[in-house]
């Protein structure tokens, strides 16, 4: 039986998308038959990020409405086997999902994959809270401010309220907190919150530290998830963000300020002076 | 109006609809009638548009043991001041009867008697809550007290018509007492709450005093109308 995750924020433009697309990367790349959903209907993105933008026909709001099969909507990836993605419409609006559609189609995969990654559009709206209605893992992805924080804040309450599981008082979901864009010199200066900071408000299992990364932006651009960018710190913070989803316990990564060796020379210079 | 009421259900010409209309208690601590007919004046000088048309409920807690109340007389005063006499509450049986008499019915609404919070003391029982209360969210102990084990986030509304217990840190809104009860109290650890209340009395975080770095827990209570904090050591 399929795992459902979805992965969420409230708050827009903290990396859902860069995240769902590699995380989904991550464990297709592990053998995991995974499909990606954008249900960011309307702003449609996922593709881009995925590089299938040009292969799109049918989407997620054709499958609903059975105006297409599964299979002519599914689009293969390019990059890595077992992945498929399941694009959102951009002529539509949120309110073309409903419940009974979204449920459907979701029986319907759960048939043949393994891991079926959902990428929650911004916002505490239909789109958002249907994205999470069925899930069984949820990613919150976060960046270190506090807007971000209490969004996020709200999303989890909605997590544990507003979703299937909820409803039906079975075990609640399993929260992960992905903190996005980290930069530990801004964290130094005091100018960004802390990991400690966000765990003290949030609470909840920390999956991965991805730290602010040029590679993020590049990856977008040409269409390759972040995550096989393996020289980047970004795509090894993503590579270990899934090895933790799957169980495995590694140290974090790329959360200290990385200081220049000439740097480290002159302050051990400067304390020996003392 | 009739239209719309024919539209809702056209066999009953009436519905019984729950609300709590906003009603001035007016509370009497001295029974002088000339003395309170200048005062009033003088009030409602003060703000003319505020007092206008008002319902009154006269309040005889503080003269309960007054034997003789001329209530025609305060009806009177109060109605020629454009003010709505509705009735009166928490007076002796007697004086109740007399109020009745002259059209001022016995009312029971706000604040209780003492005899009757006692009684509800006893109906109360705990609502427990062990999961983190996310921004958003809204929890309501009614008629009870409230327990919290896990931390409050900012934007997390916790309402009680008793005490309120926090274990984890409080970031959000608490509110005791909120049908009105003076004697419920917060008890918390850590006190960041954006806002505090004791039956409708309230601090915001800016109106707080910072407390001092170690301190223990943390109780907040109404004194003489005024929400005080104050550490346990």
């Amino acid at each position: 039986m399929a795992q459902i995750i979805v992965v969420t924020s409230g708050k827009g433009g903290v990396g859902k998308t860069t995240t769902s697309a590699s995380i989904a990367v991550g464990l297709a790349e592990r053998g995991f038959k995974t499909v990606v959903i954008d249900f960011d209907i309307g702003l449609r993105n996922l593709d881009l990020i995925m590089g299938c933008e040009r292969r799109v026909v049918y989407d997620f709001v054709n499958v609903i409405r059975g105006e297409a099969s599964l299979n002519q909507a599914l689009i293969r990836d390019k990059h890595v086997s077992e992945l498929y993605i399941l694009p959102a419409s951009q002529t539509r609006d949120k309110d073309a999902l409903t419940t009974e559609g979204v449920a459907v189609v979701l029986e319907e995969l759960r048939k043949t994959f393994d891991y079926i990654v959902c990428d929650s559009p911004a916002g505490i709206e239909r789109g958002a809270q249907l994205a999470m209605y069925f899930a069984d893992h949820a990613i919150v992805v976060t960046n270190p401010e506090v807007s971000s924080v209490r969004d996020s804040d709200r999303m989890l309450g909605l997590l544990s309220s507003k979703t299937k599981r909820a409803e039906e008082s079975r075990e609640p979901i399993t929260e992960h907190l992905l903190l996005t864009r980290y930069s530990p010199k801004r964290v130094t200066k005091g100018d960004m919150l802390s990991i400690s900071d966000v765990n003290e408000i949030l609470a909840i299992p920390l999956l991965g530290v991805i730290p602010e990364s040029q590679a993020v932006l590049r990856a977008s651009n040409a269409g390759d998830p972040v995550i096989l960018d393996r020289e980047s710190d970004a795509g090894q913070a993503y590579a270990d963000a899934v090895s933790r989803f799957l169980g495995q316990d590694l140290p974090y990564r790329f959360i200290e300020e990385k200081t220049h060796w000439l740097k480290r020379l002159f302050s051990f210079k400067e304390k020996e002076a003392v | 109006m009739s239209a719309a009421s024919l539209v809702v259900n056209r066999h009953t010409c009436f519905q019984f609809k729950a609300s709590f209309a906003p009603c001035t208690i007016m509370q009497i601590s001295r029974y002088d009638l000339e003395a309170l007919q200048e005062e009033l004046t003088d009030i409602i000088s003060r703000a003319p548009n505020f007092f206008l048309g008002a319902p009154i409920v006269i309040d005889l807690e503080k003269i309960k043991t007054f034997g003789e109340i001329n209530f025609a007389k305060l009806k009177e005063i109060l109605t020629a001041k454009n003010l709505v006499p509705m009735g009166v509450r928490n007076g002796s049986p007697e004086q109740l009867a007399w109020a009745a008499a002259q059209g001022l019915p016995a009312l029971s609404i706000g604040k209780l008697t003492h005899g009757e919070s006692s009684k509800k003391a006893e109906k109360q029982s705990t609502k427990l809550i062990t999961l983190p209360i996310r921004s958003g969210m809204q929890v309501y102990a009614k008629e009870a007290d409230l327990i919290v084990t896990a931390p409050v986030s900012a934007g997390a509304e916790l309402l009680a018509d008793g005490h309120i217990h926090v274990y984890g840190p409080l970031r959000g809104r608490a509110l005791a007492g909120v049908q009105g009860n003076m004697n419920a109290r917060i008890f918390c650890h850590t006190l960041e709450a954006e806002l505090i209340s004791i039956a409708g009395y309230y601090l915001t975080k800016e109106d707080m005093q910072p407390l001092p770095e170690s301190h223990g827990m943390i109780q907040i209570y109404l004194d003489n109308e005024q929400v005080r904090i104050e550490t346990i050591s």
